[in-house]
């Protein structure tokens, strides 16, 4: 496709959306708690390293979004909830972690499970 | 993939340096780099994932390179592996380039 000067200036200032506008019935809600699936694809994967096995609780849907792991490898969109999950430093660094300290992370619906 | 591109949580380098007064970009080819993007992406020849795959793809390299050297890095993975441009071509260039600042 084609795009002139004022087409590329307005899709600059206003960036792009991975968001995807169908509906798919979410897995969790907030509260709820979830492990982190322990995944190590050589293929791309947007699961941070330091929260795999690690569990902690839906804060928030942002909606349904492309699936960057099929998406990177030409497998389609597989269009799925991302949601913002709540982990304690503790949970994630140990000892090192300090005691008020949380992180909040983006996480895909395939990248984790219920957490008994 | 367990790569260079997932730092978070790696000890060993040192502050983050917040600049004051921060240019958008520090050198001119930078934001050559940084106008390449729509029209390189607007080919349709790769997706957001596949750009970023091909940045973490770089290896050790990743370390020792500034942000927008990442983003030309992968510019020149893509467009060789979607067949856009040929590696003889990349060569070619790059000798003209070096002939033309000796």
């Amino acid at each position: 496709m084609a795009i002139n000067v004022t087409q590329a200036m307005a899709a600059t200032l206003a960036g792009a959306t991975a968001r995807v506008e169908v509906s798919v019935t979410p897995r969790f809600q907030p509260g709820d708690r979830v492990r982190m699936r322990n995944l190590n694809p050589p293929s791309h994967t947007r699961l941070p390293r330091y929260i795999k096995g690690k569990v902690g609780v839906i804060e928030r849907d942002h909606g349904v979004f492309v699936y960057p792991d099929t998406h990177a490898a030409g497998q389609g969109e597989k269009p799925q909830h991302v949601y913002v999950v709540r982990f304690t430093g503790k949970e994630l660094w140990g000892p090192q972690g300090g005691a008020n300290d949380e992180l909040l992370v983006d996480v895909w619906d395939d990248y984790m499970d219920p957490a008994s | 993939m367990n790569g260079v591109h997932d730092l978070g949580g790696m000890h060993g380098f040192g502050s983050i340096v917040v600049e004051k007064d921060e240019p958008v970009f520090h050198h001119e080819w930078e934001r050559r780099v940084f106008g390449m993007f729509l029209p390189v992406f607007a080919t349709g020849a790769f997706n957001i994932d596949e750009f970023r795959h091909a940045i973490e793809r770089m290896g050790p390299d990743y370390l020792q390179t500034s942000y927008y050297e990442h983003w030309l890095a992968a510019f020149e993975t893509l467009l060789e592996e979607k067949g856009m441009i040929s590696a003889g071509e990349f060569s070619a260039r790059r000798a003209r380039i070096a002939g033309e600042n000796a």
